[in-house]
């Protein structure tokens, strides 16, 4: 049976199989070929901050770093790459599942430890409607070991153009087992113009949320 | 006669490569404009692109290309596919 504290070279075994590194977001971890993607959020689990490289339609590479504050606070900083698992392109819809996995550092005052991460995300989403789930693993030896999973369903108000401003209205739900609030929902207004990608929230255990997106 | 016919074909030969071509593709999976810009940004790096019109509501890309220059159909889908979507019917007009 494997121990605990072999895990992180499994996880870091599964980040060299299946691509990848962390990341978040509901705005997809891959662009256009060609593209780079700089992703920036701030909610009730901490601040992060990624760039991304897309150099293949399955594949982008880049750097991500996140600052924790759920109940403990210890910074991680690493490589990523994200994966596009599978896509399934329909006449009014898409659906994908993406992999987000990396290796790299945690720090804690004095304490660094290897720090390892896999993220899921799948979606589906249509002009109306947008539901994604995302189960997220981390860990960073005896800072922090952790799964948690967050889940979003929204709509669109209104059918915007290309060329128009398009907004959102969504629900986020997060489950954190091992934290002492289970369950946090936030409601979310969501905004993309083009490549400029804004969301806002305010979450129910009295976190203000604000995400954004730039692709170019 | 002859040289009437020849004349003719020259003419309709070099009228036919002046102009330019305007094709449509619908796009499966293109939902979003933040999605599509993938496919317009792609489009525009093929040097027989001059303009690309994105018309996200019927899921349909319009490609102009420069006078006297085509994007085959083959070309058309490797960058839709290449864009992360399926391609789907193509319509051109000269």
């Amino acid at each position: 049976m494997k121990t605990f504290n072999q895990l992180p070279y499994y996880l870091i075994l599964a980040s060299l199989v299946l691509g990848g590194a962390a990341k978040t977001a509901q705005a997809k971890p891959l662009s256009y070929v060609g593209g780079t993607m700089v992703m920036q959020e701030n909610d009730e689990t901490g601040h992060t901050l990624s760039i991304d490289y897309t150099f293949d339609p399955h594949f982008a590479l880049g750097l991500y770093s996140k600052y924790e504050i759920n109940q403990k606070e210890f910074w991680m900083v690493g490589p990523e790459i994200n994966t596009l698992i599978k896509r399934w392109n329909l006449p009014d819809g898409q659906g994908n599942i993406f992999s987000m996995t990396g290796v790299g550092t945690a720090r804690q005052g004095g304490n660094t430890q290897l720090a390892a991460w896999a993220y899921f995300l799948a979606d589906y989403e249509t002009r109306r409607w947008f539901f994604s789930y995302e189960p997220r693993f981390t860990y960073a030896g005896n800072i922090e070991k952790s799964f948690w999973q967050r889940g979003y369903a929204g709509f669109a108000p209104y059918l915007a153009n290309y060329d128009q401003l398009n907004t959102w209205f969504l629900i986020r739900l997060d489950h954190h087992p091992a934290k002492n609030e289970h369950f946090v929902v936030t409601p979310v207004i969501r905004f993309f113009y083009k490549t400029i990608w804004l969301e806002a929230g305010y979450s129910s255990n009295n976190h203000v949320m604000v995400n954004w997106t730039v692709q170019f | 006669m002859r040289r009437i016919l020849l004349v003719l074909f020259i003419v309709a030969t070099v009228s036919t490569a002046a102009f330019a071509e305007t094709i449509t593709t619908t796009v499966n999976g293109m939902v979003c404009a933040f999605c599509a810009t993938g496919i317009e940004k792609t489009f525009r790096k093929q040097p027989e692109v001059a303009t690309v019109h994105v018309d996200l509501p019927k899921k349909v890309v319009t490609i102009t290309t420069k006078p006297g220059k085509t994007l085959s159909d083959a070309k058309i889908k490797e960058v839709v596919t290449y864009s992360g979507y399926t391609m789907g019917t193509i319509t051109r007009m000269k």
